[in-house]
C-alpha cells in the first residue's frame, strides 16, 4: 500500500511541476540555511572530552588592580594566571587528583634534512597534561616527573609532525632541534584535536589546531621562550630584579592553569585550598582585591570564555525564522495544491476509499516532498559550510556534516513537511464527495 | 477602488491562504530589516579608514633562529636593502601592524596622580625615523624622530624611550584642550617613565579594531628586540606593491638564519581581521536574498494557481463587461490588501526581533527609518510578483464563461 501511494505521490509531483518545484526547492533553502548555521553552532558547543569534562576544572585567581572595581563573575576576572602563582599551586600538596601548568609559545623547527625550517606553536606544560587529558600516544610516553623538575631538554611530538620529520616512523629517542636547542623526543601523540580546544580558550583561540610539540614548561622558562598568547598587565615589573626574573615575579597573567577533582567534595576542599592560598598571599601583600577565586569545568570555561559567539547565535536565531517563512511558504502551496486536487480526491472517496485512506495517501505526498526538500537540503547545506569554511578563518574543524547532521536534516525536512502538510491534508480528507463530483 | 469590498468579502472566504501570506510578509519584513540593519553597521567597521596607504602598504614578519647572528646589524642591513628596492617609497621596522589583532597596550598618565586604573590606553608602535612615512601619517604639529632618538628595548632593558608622536585622538585625549605638543605624560602611576610629546600626527587605527579607543595610537622610537621576530612595514609607490613584496620576500628569505613566517599585503591582513564581520555581511546577504526570492516566488505561485482555480468566474466577469486591466487590477488590489495586512504585522514583529536580538545580543538598535524603506520594498515585490499571474488571468477569454469548464 505505501508503495502505491509513493507512486501515486510521484504522479501527482510531476502533474504540478511548478508548484511542486516551488515547494522542494523552499523546504530545500529552509533547511539548508538553517542546518549550515545549526552544524556550525552544534560543533562550537560540543563538549571536547565528554568522558572528562565534569571533573577537569580551569583556575582563576583574581590579583588584579585594586583600584579596578570589584567583580562577582568568572567572566569578568582574567582567564590566565601569573607564573608565580601556577608555579606555587605545581609545587603544593593540593587535594587535586592532578594539576597542570602550562602556556603558549613557540619557535622554529630545524628539520635535519634540508628541508627548510619553519614556526611551530609550542605547548609548554607539565608531563601531567597527557594523563590529565587522556592525550592518546601513538609511540613511546610523556616525559617523566623529573624532567619537569631538572628541566630537561624532552620533548612529546605530535603524529602530523612526526610524518613530517621522520616519515611517520618511531622517533622516540631521537632529536628535535627548536631554534638552536635540541630536545629528546620521548613520545609521539596520535591525532588530537579536542573542539574546542579547551584548555587554551580565551581570545577567539578555541577553535586553533592542537601543538605539534609539547617541552616541560620548566625548560620553555629557562630559554627563555616568550608567550605567544596573550600577556596581560596591570603593574609595572620590579626594576630591580634581571627582566626575565622580574617577569616571573610579576603580576602579569600569560598562563592556562588546570586541574583535575574527580568528587564535589574534592572540589569543595581545593577551592578552600584556593581561597586560603589567596588569604596566605594577602599577607604578603598581594591580591589587594577582594577574594575571588573560580573553578569551572570544561563547558562552565567554554562559556566564560564565550567560545560560541554570540554572531553564531544571532544567525541560528534568523536561519530558523528564515525556515519558519519556508515551511508556511509550503503551508500556502500545499493547501492551493490539495484543494486543486479536490475532483480527484472526490473520485476516490466515491469510489470507496475511507476518510483515513485519503488522509495517510496524501500525507505520504506530502512526506516525499520533505524527504525531496531534505535531500536539497542537505546539498544545500554542504554547500553553506564550505562558504562558511572560506569566510572564517580557522573553521575548518567546524564544518563537517557527520552522520547525526545528515539524519537530522533529512528528518527535520520531513517533519516540516509533513507539519505543513498536516492541515491541508485534513481539510482535503474531510471534503464531501458528493458536492464535488456534481461540478464536474 | 469600489473593487475593495468584493475583494476583501472574497478574501474572507479565504482566510487561511490569506494569512499565510501576510505571516510570510510580516517574518520576512522582521528578518530583512534585522540583517539589513547588522550588514550596515559591520560595513561600516570594515570601511573605516585605518590611516594607512592601504592599497600600497605590505607586512613583512621574519623569525631569526640562529641566536649567534647580531640581531642590530640584521636590522640595519634588512632596512637598508629594503629601502632601495625599486618602488619602495618607505621602509621601517615594527613591532605590531594597525588591525593585525596582534599587538602591544599601554597606558599614559597625563597627571602623575591618577589611579592606575583611569591610564588612558593605547596601541603603541615601535618604529624608527621611518615609521610616519611608512604608515602614511601626516605630522599636524610637532617634529619627526630623529635617527640618533632610536633606542632599544629587550628583555635586558625593558625602559620605554622618553619621547612619542602620538595620534591626534590621543593627543585630545590626554589634552582635552588641545596643547598636547611639548606636554610630558606619565608611562607609570605616580609621575614614574615621563615621556614627551614631541609630534602629533593626523590619525590610525591600533591593532585591535573592536577595542573602544581604536583611534588612540602612538609611534615610540625603537627597535624592539625580543626574541627572534622582527617584522618590517614596507610601503610602495602605487600600483607596485606586488613587485616590492616578490623582491622583499626574495631578500629577505635569502638569509637562512632566519625563516619568513609571513608576506601580506595591507588589505589582505585587513580582510583576515575583519573576517567575521566580512562573513556576517555575505552571509546575512544571502539570507536576505533567497529570503525574498522564496517569497516573492511563494507568491507567484500561489496567485498563479488562484488564478487557475478562477478560471471561470474571470471569464465570466469579462463576459459580464470587465477590462483587461480590471482583472488585473483586482489580483493587483487582493495582494496589496494581504501585503499591506502582513506588513503592518511584520512591523511589530521587526521591532520585536530588534529587541530580542538587541538584549540578548546586543546587536544594537535599528533606526526607524529601515522600517518604511523595507515595507516599501516588500510591498513592490508583493506587487511585481502577481503581475505575472494577472496578466495570465486577464488573457482568459470572456469565451470561457460559456464553456462548461
Amino acid at each position: 500500500m505505501f508503495k502505491y501511494y509513493v507512486r501515486l505521490a510521484m504522479d501527482s509531483i510531476r502533474r504540478t511541476p511548478v508548484l511542486s518545484t516551488l515547494m522542494v526547492m523552499a523546504l530545500g533553502l529552509g533547511i539548508g540555511a538553517f542546518m549550515t548555521t545549526f552544524t556550525v553552532y552544534y560543533l562550537m558547543s560540543g563538549d571536547p572530552i565528554p568522558h572528562k569534562s565534569s571533573v577537569l576544572f580551569a583556575v582563576q585567581l583574581d590579583n588584579w588592580d585594586p583600584n579596578e572595581p570589584p567583580t562577582e563573575s568568572a567572566a569578568d576576572v582574567q582567564p590566565q594566571l601569573t607564573y608565580r602563582d601556577g608555579q606555587n599551586l605545581m609545587n603544593a600538596d593540593t587535594p587535586a587528583t592532578l594539576q597542570a601548568h602550562m602556556y603558549a609559545t613557540n619557535a622554529v623547527v630545524v628539520p635535519e634534512n634540508d628541508e627548510p625550517p619553519f614556526d611551530e606553536a609550542i605547548r609548554a606544560t607539565y608531563q601531567t597534561f597527557f594523563e590529565m587529558f587522556d592525550v592518546p600516544f601513538l609511540y613511546g610516553q610523556p616525559w617523566e616527573d623529573r624532567d619537569d623538575e631538572e628541566h630537561a631538554s624532552v620533548a612529546v611530538i605530535g603524529r602530523e609532525l612526526n610524518d613530517r620529520l621522520f616519515n611517520g616512523e618511531n622517533s622516540v629517542g631521537r632529536t628535535i632541534r627548536l631554534d638552536d636547542n635540541f630536545f629528546k623526543i620521548t613520545g609521539v601523540i596520535d591525532d588530537w584535536q579536542p573542539m574546542p580546544r579547551f584548555y587554551h580558550a580565551d581570545w577567539s583561540r578555541a577553535f586553533e589546531d592542537t601543538e605539534q610539540i609539547f617541552i616541560p614548561m620548566s625548560r620553555a622558562v629557562d630559554k627563555p621562550m616568550g608567550p605567544s598568547g596573550n600577556t596581560n598587565c596591570w603593574k609595572p615589573i620590579d626594576e630591580d630584579l634581571p627582566v626575565l626574573e622580574a617577569f616571573l615575579q610579576s603580576e602579569c597573567v600569560w598562563t592556562q592553569f588546570w586541574a583535575q577533582l574527580d568528587t564535589p567534595e574534592q572540589a569543595a576542599n581545593y577551592k578552600d585550598y584556593l581561597d586560603n592560598y589567596v588569604r596566605d598571599q594577602k599577607q604578603i601583600g598581594r591580591f589587594e582585591r577582594p577574594l575571588n577565586t573560580f573553578l569551572s569545568n570544561v563547558q562552565e570555561w567554554m562559556e566564560v570564555n564565550n567560545v560560541v559567539k554570540d554572531d553564531n547565535r544571532v544567525l541560528v536565531r534568523l536561519s530558523f525564522l528564515f525556515l519558519l517563512v519556508c515551511v508556511l511558504n509550503t503551508v500556502g502551496l500545499l493547501l492551493a495544491k490539495f484543494l486543486g486536487k479536490s475532483g480527484e480526491v472526490a473520485l476516490r472517496r466515491a469510489m470507496g476509499a475511507s476518510r483515513g485512506a485519503v488522509f495517510s495517501q496524501n500525507l505520504v505526498e506530502v512526506g516525499t516532498i520533505g524527504v525531496l526538500g531534505g535531500i536539497a537540503g542537505t546539498g544545500l547545506a554542504w554547500l553553506g559550510l564550505q562558504a562558511v569554511a572560506s569566510l572564517y578563518r580557522g573553521y575548518q574543524h567546524l564544518v563537517h556534516l557527520d552522520l547525526v547532521m545528515l539524519t537530522a536534516a533529512i528528518g527535520l525536512a520531513t517533519l516540516s513537511a509533513i507539519l505543513a502538510g498536516l492541515y491541508p491534508v485534513w481539510r482535503v480528507s474531510r471534503l464531501a464527495p458528493a458536492g464535488l463530483l456534481k461540478t464536474q | 477602488m469600489n473593487d475593495i469590498g468584493p475583494i476583501f468579502r472574497a478574501l474572507t472566504r479565504n482566510k487561511l491562504g490569506a494569512l499565510l501570506i501576510a505571516l510570510q510578509i510580516a517574518l520576512t519584513l522582521a528578518i530583512v530589516t534585522n540583517a539589513a540593519f547588522i550588514i550596515r553597521e559591520r560595513a561600516e567597521n570594515i570601511v573605516r579608514p585605518s590611516g594607512l596607504d592601504e592599497e600600497n602598504t605590505a607586512i613583512f614578519i621574519t623569525n631569526l633562529f640562529d641566536s649567534s647572528v647580531d640581531q642590530r646589524q640584521l636590522y640595519r642591513d634588512d632596512l637598508a636593502a629594503l629601502r632601495v628596492i625599486p618602488g619602495v617609497v618607505a621602509a621601517a621596522p615594527t613591532q605590531s601592524m594597525p588591525v593585525s589583532g596582534s599587538g602591544w597596550g599601554e597606558g599614559l598618565y597625563n597627571d602623575p596622580g591618577m589611579p592606575s586604573n583611569e591610564s588612558i590606553n593605547f596601541g603603541n608602535f615601535m618604529v624608527d625615523e621611518h615609521g610616519l612615512e611608512t604608515f602614511d601619517l601626516e605630522l599636524v604639529a610637532g617634529r619627526n624622530f630623529r635617527p640618533e632618538e632610536i633606542t632599544e628595548r629587550s628583555l635586558a632593558d625593558l625602559s620605554s624611550p622618553d619621547i612619542l608622536i602620538v595620534s591626534q585622538a590621543l593627543a585630545d585625549e590626554l589634552f582635552p584642550d588641545g596643547d598636547a605638543l611639548g606636554k610630558t605624560v606619565w608611562n607609570e602611576p605616580n609621575g614614574e617613565k615621563p615621556i614627551q610629546i614631541i609630534g602629533i600626527y593626523d590619525h590610525m587605527q591600533s591593532a585591535w579594531p573592536t577595542s573602544d579607543n581604536v583611534n588612540n595610537t602612538a609611534l615610540m622610537p625603537s627597535l624592539s628586540l625580543f626574541g627572534g621576530q622582527m617584522m618590517y612595514a614596507v610601503r610602495s609607490e602605487p600600483g607596485k606593491l606586488d613587485e616590492v613584496m616578490s623582491k622583499a620576500e626574495e631578500y629577505l628569505s635569502g638569509n637562512r638564519s632566519r625563516i619568513v613566517e609571513t608576506v601580506r599585503s595591507f588589505e589582505e591582513q585587513k580582510k583576515r581581521t575583519y573576517s567575521g564581520d566580512i562573513a556576517m555581511v555575505k552571509l546575512l546577504s544571502a539570507v536576505i536574498f533567497t529570503l525574498t526570492a522564496v517569497t516573492g516566488l511563494g507568491i507567484v505561485g500561489l496567485a498563479w494557481f488562484s488564478v487557475t482555480q478562477r478560471r471561470k468566474q474571470i471569464g465570466t466577469r469579462r463576459a459580464l463587461g470587465a477590462t483587461r486591466f480590471d482583472i488585473v487590477r483586482y489580483f493587483m488590489l487582493e495582494n496589496g490588501l494581504i501585503t499591506t495586512f502582513g506588513l503592518v504585522i511584520g512591523l511589530a514583529g521587526s521591532i520585536g526581533l530588534n529587541w530580542f536580538l538587541d538584549t540578548q545580543y546586543e546587536v544594537g538598535r535599528v533606526p526607524l527609518w529601515y522600517l518604511p524603506i523595507g515595507m516599501l520594498g516588500l510591498w513592490l515585490l508583493g506587487q511585481l510578483a502577481v503581475l505575472l499571474p494577472a496578466r495570465r488571468a486577464a488573457n482568459i477569454p470572456p469565451a470561457l464563461a460559456t464553456r462548461s469548464v
